[in-house]
């Protein structure tokens, strides 16, 4: 049995691209625009997925829909440049300067895989998770961060004990890029993500 | 000239008098949605003659102050497209309207869908002027090819241009239409761009710097007059 997964259509051009299009569709039971999240029944979703880049001021209104969401013991997955801190509690995001030159100037963005038995990562590589990011978060108590960013903290992290739930929390924005044709790694990243989203057991 | 009101949260460096002196419209720029990061410039402190709303303020707005309306790459399309109405008669009262990023959604008669670049080859991403305009004058293609080095910022594909538009970039071998005019038969123009925000390039240190201010002076021109050259795509 495969995991049900709703994602949110924040109305952009690159949610657009990666929700509707061929490659990812089939991975979507269902595609909720923000604006009308408030009129949505979840009960049908095992997973709901936050795209990137969507805008708080639409999430706030609906931080008790999400925390029961995660109460029924399903699956929240909180993207980049979202804002959670602003719609759900418990969550510690840092900003830090976003450095997008990196490869060209001989560095490194210093990620590292902190779980490497972690089932994600029999999807992904940390070269698919690599291109840049925009913040990072101290893991709760209790939860693994999969990857790290120097000793700042997490920037993607499984949170399976805060809530009845799971929250999946990173700072990374791969539909933002993908739906850009941009950064072929966002394109890796999500070809690994959404199946181990979608063969997780719902619970 | 009417001015708006100090509650729609003008730019920074809002100057009455510059715009009195010049007959200036004032463009309005749509700050993109929250969640798009922290890592924009704001276009005030690089054009002046500007006000700012957030996004989702546009349904409420009353545009009749304002000479142009510039939409950020981070546009929620399909709120956008709930006021079609309204911005064709912004438009049809002269009005300029710049649009950055891809189309995904139906918002204006005419938009058509993105179309995306086969191969992101170097020779596909390459920028070629097809046209003069005020708004690039003065900054080399190899600058908007280019950003430190690297090709693909600028386009990598192009928002089909309806009939009669003015090609004003092309990119690839092919000169895909990334950038055009279009000036409605109904009244008003359109700017579009296929790419990120063109203010993205606010204060760079090469020619692209030139592009925020002459695009907010030609947006902000009579939207009636003729300033473009070059032939029709």
């Amino acid at each position: 049995m495969t995991s049900r997964i709703a994602a949110l259509d924040g109305g952009t051009y690159y949610h657009h691209r990666t929700l509707y299009e061929p490659r990812y569709r089939d991975f979507f039971d269902g595609v909720i625009y923000t604006r009308e999240l408030g009129e949505t029944v979840l009960e049908d979703y095992d997973t709901l997925i936050v795209s990137c880049r969507t805008d708080p001021s639409v999430l706030r209104p609906h931080r008790e829909k999400f925390r029961q969401f995660l109460e029924s013991g399903r699956t929240l997955v909180i993207m980049g440049s979202t804002g959670p801190a602003e719609w759900i509690s418990g969550i510690e995001w840092h900003f830090t300067p976003t450095n997008f030159w990196w490869w060209k100037e001989g560095g490194s963005l210093g990620l590292h895989v902190t779980a490497p038995d972690h089932p994600l990562f029999d999807h992904i590589t940390l070269a698919d998770a690599t291109w840049h990011h925009h913040g990072h978060l101290i893991v709760p108590e209790g939860a693994v961060s999969l990857i790290d960013v120097g000793d700042l903290g997490s920037v993607l992290y499984d949170d399976t004990v805060t809530t009845p739930g799971r929250m999946i929390v990173t700072t990374l924005d791969p539909m933002y890029h993908h739906g850009s044709h941009f950064m072929p790694a966002t394109t890796r990243f999500l070809d690994g993500f959404l199946p181990w989203l979608k063969g997780m057991t719902p619970s | 000239m009417i001015f708006p009101s100090p509650a729609l949260s003008p730019g920074t460096g809002f100057y009455a008098l510059f715009l009195q002196e010049t007959a200036m419209g004032l463009c309005l720029f749509i700050n993109p949605i929250k969640g798009a990061g922290d890592d924009l410039p704001d276009v005030g402190d690089h054009a002046p003659n500007i006000a700012q709303i957030d996004h989702y303020d546009l349904s409420d707005i009353d545009l009749s102050p304002y000479a142009a309306l510039m939409l950020p790459a981070h546009l929620d399309q399909r709120f956008f497209g709930t006021l079609t109405t309204k911005i064709e008669g912004f438009l049809a009262r002269g009005g300029t309207l710049v649009f950055n990023g891809h189309v995904a959604w139906p918002m204006l008669p005419e938009f058509e869908t993105f179309v995306p670049l086969e191969s992101q080859s170097l020779e596909n991403l390459i920028i070629h002027r097809l046209a003069d305009h005020p708004v690039f004058e003065g900054v080399d293609t190899q600058h908007l090819t280019f950003r430190r080095g690297v090709a693909g910022f600028y386009a990598r594909g192009y928002n089909p241009p309806p009939k009669g538009a003015i090609a004003l970039h092309g990119v690839g071998p092919d000169r895909l239409p990334c950038d055009w005019v279009y000036h409605r038969p109904e009244g008003g123009r359109i700017l579009m761009h296929a790419g990120n925000d063109l203010w993205m390039y606010a204060g760079s240190k090469d020619s692209t710097a030139r592009i925020v201010p002459q695009l907010c002076l030609w947006a902000g021109g009579n939207g009636d007059e003729d300033h473009e050259q070059g032939g029709a795509s």
